[in-house]
């Protein structure tokens, strides 16, 4: 009722996909940002960042929507990189485990940086 | 309750999202008692995950049975308990959820994680004692400076 509704917007980066993510990330993100990552993958995406704009309230649900997205990226054998995490939400997705399989970055610079040298490397 | 004591009560439905109202308004307090602001996201987050397993579990996202968080703030500890109406009885917490590979690899929930999270963010957490259908109680405590030697009372 109250929830700020996640707005989620992709686009491309030198090679990188982008999926902005603006708003409060729970349980009604869910079909969102699946839908997002769906269609990125449609369209052949293998470097994928997902790049939180402006998200202050992330929850468990939402953490699990995001490791839904893992799973299936590790399924797709494609990469992500997560940016634009504040440094408390960097800090709660290292301890439930999520840094181990999503490398995070501060920024989206930075994140498609790192992603740019996987896809020059191919 | 003493002068120096103050108690706050929030109530409201269970249906997610609220659980932000008392997240920013249990923030503010802490701010105001002088917690530093990385111990202030880390209460936020801890309470909203009370919150949601108060509304999910023990009401059962039934939106008619309420939420109610009781606040006492004294000189340097803050004591939040999050009851719900009890329509299921917590028989214990589970700090120690499935694996992130076991998660990954689908062999577990990918949720299951918010008691876990609200062990490691504040100083005290753990339900207290309760009978089915007494409702469910779960109290997380921070203080200024904090105790992080101190354990889960569950």
């Amino acid at each position: 009722m109250i929830d700020d509704e996640l707005k989620v917007g992709t686009r491309q980066r030198d090679g990188v996909w982008i999926i902005d993510l603006e708003g409060d990330v729970t349980t009604f993100a869910e079909d969102a940002i699946t839908s997002a990552y769906e269609k990125v993958t449609a369209e052949g995406a293998k470097y994928i960042v997902i790049n939180s704009r402006q998200s202050d309230y992330i929850n468990s649900a939402g953490i699990a929507i995001l490791i839904g997205v893992v799973t299936e990226v590790n399924r797709q054998a494609q990469k992500l990189a997560i940016s634009g995490l504040s440094a408390h939400f960097q800090k709660i997705f290292r301890m439930v485990g999520l840094a181990q399989y999503a490398d995070i970055y501060a920024g989206e610079d930075e994140a498609v940086a790192a992603l740019q040298k996987l896809v020059q490397a191919v | 309750m003493s002068h120096n004591q103050v108690t706050i009560e929030i109530i409201f439905p269970s249906e997610l999202g609220y659980e932000k109202i008392a997240r920013d308004a249990i923030g503010t307090l802490a701010r105001n008692m002088g917690f530093d602001a990385e111990r202030v996201e880390d209460l936020r987050t801890a309470l909203s995950e009370a919150c949601i397993n108060a509304i999910e579990h023990g009401n059962q996202r039934q939106a008619h049975l309420r939420i109610h968080i009781t606040c006492t703030i004294s000189r340097n500890r803050l004591v939040i308990v999050v009851s719900d109406e009890g329509l299921r009885f917590h028989p214990s917490t589970r700090l120690d959820p499935a694996s992130m590979e076991q998660k990954l690899a689908g062999l577990a929930s990918a949720r299951g994680m918010g008691l876990m999270l609200i062990g490691q963010l504040v100083d005290e957490c753990g339900f207290l004692p309760s009978r089915p259908g007494q409702g469910n109680h779960f109290r997380l405590a921070m203080y200024n400076p904090p105790r992080r030697s101190a354990t889960n009372i569950a």
